[in-house]
């Protein structure tokens, strides 16, 4: 079966003036209503609980030469179940940056598009582009604010701007490090033994990216909670780019051609069972 | 029983190389009650004479043949206690199997046991020889089926077959009547007439004992009326 | 279930046809959401027509095989015959019955031809309940989306190649839903005549 990939297309940046009143209330520190509760830490330990899904990811990004590539799968799971193959964990803060996704699903999502809208705000207060470094700061700081809170959120920044490509590792403990190879999630090991292995600086735009696909796919390969689809992005001194979006299904007998003695029938799709 | 330190076992090889207690316990079942069996091509007959010591004795109160399973029937010549011991072992070895297995125990699988028991008997410390042969009856997936098994543990499959006092006239007998295609009534009439031989006194429904299972695989015990009614069919 | 069951992961699944049944599962042993080898067997042949499915904790599945296999052997030579699939399974829950306050952490699917060719299909939990079925049975980490996918795909009176289209459709399509199991599948067909085997590819991941 063909995966439905229509929630992984890229979505045109929004451009245009806000009005003042919205203005305002987005660019005030987000506020959340506290339950009513004398209990507090009793229930968040509970809430937390609740809202845990999207744990099983495997993320990457790395500089070289030619700029920043972002990898990352597409699979959702809670527990054991797959609740989705085609999520997207790489978010498009602006055109010159990328966040991904690893963690709480929501957390990421919500503090992604709040950083887009700093950023953004940055850019018309100051009329420049924010650096890698700012962006990735304003999310740690808010990360931070919010620490021991039950926030879940592993992410990499990734972008370029005046200075060249810029990378940044940003999490809910508070953590945020400069780096030129990053890999998130639970897949993680097996793509940084992949990465690790393929790295080299003065690698062209094609062999970067092929790289980046291959560490994703070998982390889908031996990582339960991770599968679905390898998005491969490119980031360079005109924007971020999506290079390719494979099905790993597929990726898997493109790399591993199988042999025609060991299986002895192939499947045939199914008409309408 | 074959724990104490003294317990060695009572049957000990004789310098001729012989087992005596297993002989004395065959001449203990050959100066038992005759009994005999028949397989028929429908079914299976065992009978047995059932002589009381005393006129006194209720005779409603023996019942020399005995059921394993609902589909096997067992009779014996030699000594009723220890029968009634082999009887308690068979039936609760027949139990473990259907609990196990869900399966009613093939005849075969049965009789197998009881004979590792009487085998038992003739090797372990403390204890004697057991002082019968059995008849085993049954009827199951491989069709009607007798066994006979002797006090050394050693079984035979028979077509038909006699033991106790009268064994050796009984068998002549059983060898002139017996024919393969044989039907379960013909067989309960030559159980009857191989027993009246050598019969001593009159022969009735109190003195004898019948057990038949055909092909319904029910074995059962006939009644002294049915007894009765067969004995006027052969008369 | 609780968590040992779904440390190594599995699916599998037994269905019957017409005078035919067949049993399939994924090739998959995991430790926890780590894959560790993609060739991993989990139904084992008893005899010509009788065969035996292991889902849960694989050490115990392995151990457990071995048991019957001993058990199995043993009855063979002792009966000169092969065990019916419905003594087979009572011998199963037996054994597991004997570790009521230990148990073997396997959910057995056992699927056999017995006489006259009736196919014979049974699961049991992992202290012996028999639970038999007419039509299908389901076990391991993926038992939920096989239960569904089962259920609508089931028909009866499938011929042995419909039946393996079936069964390999429900199996792909049900271990896609789940992290733990899946990367290929083997299914075996089993009619009075034949053993048909077959290796399934599927998604590896």
């Amino acid at each position: 079966m063909k995966l439905d990939t229509s929630g992984l297309e890229s979505t045109a940046p929004l451009f245009g003036s806000l009005s003042s009143g919205i203005h305002d209330e987005i660019s005030a520190a987000p506020s959340f209503a506290l339950p009513n509760t004398i209990n507090f830490d009793g229930f968040q330990k509970e809430a937390i609980q609740m809202v845990k899904p999207a744990k099983g990811t495997t993320t990457l990004a790395f500089i070289f030469k030619e700029g920043v590539m972002v990898a990352a799968d597409s699979r959702a799971s809670m527990g054991g179940y797959i609740s989705s193959q085609s999520v997207k964990k790489i978010i498009e803060i602006n055109p010159y940056m990328l966040g991904t996704m690893a963690g709480g699903a929501a957390d990421c999502q919500f503090w992604h598009r709040n950083l887009g809208i700093k950023c953004r705000l940055h850019e018309l207060a100051n009329k420049r582009r924010i650096s890698v470094t700012g962006a990735s700061k304003l999310l740690a700081n808010i990360l931070y604010s919010y620490r021991g809170m039950g926030l879940s959120v592993g992410t990499m920044i990734a972008g370029w701007d005046e200075t060249g490509p810029g990378l940044y590792y940003v999490d809910s403990e508070g953590g945020r490090l400069k780096g030129t190879r990053f890999s998130v999630g639970s897949g993680s090991p097996y793509a940084y033994g992949v990465l690790d292995n393929g790295y080299r600086y003065d690698m062209s735009i094609e062999e970067a990216a092929e790289l980046a696909r291959r560490s994703i796919y070998h982390a889908t390969f031996r990582d339960g909670a991770s599968g679905g689809v390898a998005s491969v992005y490119y980031v360079g001194p005109d924007g971020w780019k999506k290079l390719s979006g494979d099905d790993v299904g597929e990726l898997h007998y493109h790399y591993y051609p199988v042999m025609p003695s060991t299986v002895e029938q192939e499947m045939v799709e199914v008409t309408g069972a | 029983m074959g724990d104490s330190q003294y317990s060695f076992s009572l049957t000990t090889f004789s310098p001729s190389g012989k087992l005596v207690q297993i002989e004395h316990a065959l001449t203990a079942v050959g100066s038992g009650q005759t009994s005999l069996g028949i397989k028929a091509a429908n079914g299976v007959v065992i009978a047995t004479e059932k002589k009381l010591p005393s006129i006194l004795v209720d005779e409603t109160s023996v019942q020399k043949i005995q059921l394993l399973t609902p589909n096997i029937g067992v009779v014996y010549s030699g000594m009723g206690p220890d029968f009634r011991v082999l009887v308690r072992k068979s039936r609760k070895q027949a139990e473990q199997y259907h609990r196990l297995y869900k399966e009613p125990i093939p005849v075969t699988q049965l009789v197998r046991e009881i004979a590792a028991v009487m085998q038992e008997f003739t090797q372990s410390g403390g204890v004697r020889p057991f002082g019968v042969s059995l008849l085993v009856a049954g009827f199951d997936d491989k069709g009607p089926q007798l066994y006979q098994v002797d006090p050394s543990g050693s079984y035979f499959s028979w077509k038909a077959s006699a033991m106790g006092k009268n064994v050796s006239n009984a068998k002549t007998f059983l060898e002139k009547r017996y024919t393969d295609d044989m039907e379960l009534d013909d067989a309960v009439h030559t159980s009857i007439l191989t027993l009246k031989e050598g019969f001593e006194g009159q022969i009735s429904s109190k003195n004898i004992e019948i057990g038949i299972i055909g092909t319904d695989k029910k074995f059962r015990v006939l009644t002294p009326a049915e007894i009765d009614d067969y004995l006027a069919e052969v008369e | 279930m609780p968590q040992i069951f779904e440390y190594n992961g599995s699916a599998l699944i037994a269905m019957v046809g017409k005078n035919c049944f067949a049993i399939a599962s994924d090739r998959r042993l995991g430790v926890q959401l780590q894959t560790i080898a993609t060739d991993f067997q989990r139904i084992y042949k008893v005899h010509d027509r009788l065969f035996l499915g292991l889902s849960g904790l694989a050490t115990d599945a392995q151990t457990l095989y071995q048991r019957l296999v001993f058990r199995h052997k043993l009855y063979q030579l002792r009966e000169e015959r092969d065990m019916k699939p419905e003594t087979f399974a009572s011998l199963v829950s037996a054994i597991l019955y004997e570790k009521r306050f230990g148990p073997y952490f396997c959910q057995p699917v056992i699927a056999g031809l017995g006489d006259e060719d009736k196919p014979f299909i049974c699961t049991m939990d992992s202290i012996g309940a028999k639970e038999l079925a007419k039509d299908f049975v389901v076990a391991g980490t993926a038992s939920e989306s096989l239960y569904g996918a089962c259920e609508s795909m089931f028909r009866p009176d499938m011929e042995p190649e419909d039946l393996f289209e079936t069964v390999s459709q429900a199996l792909l399509s049900s271990v896609d839903r789940d992290c733990l199991s899946g990367w290929g599948g083997h299914v075996y067909v089993v009619t009075p005549t034949e053993v048909k085997e077959r290796i399934l590819k599927g998604r590896m991941d």
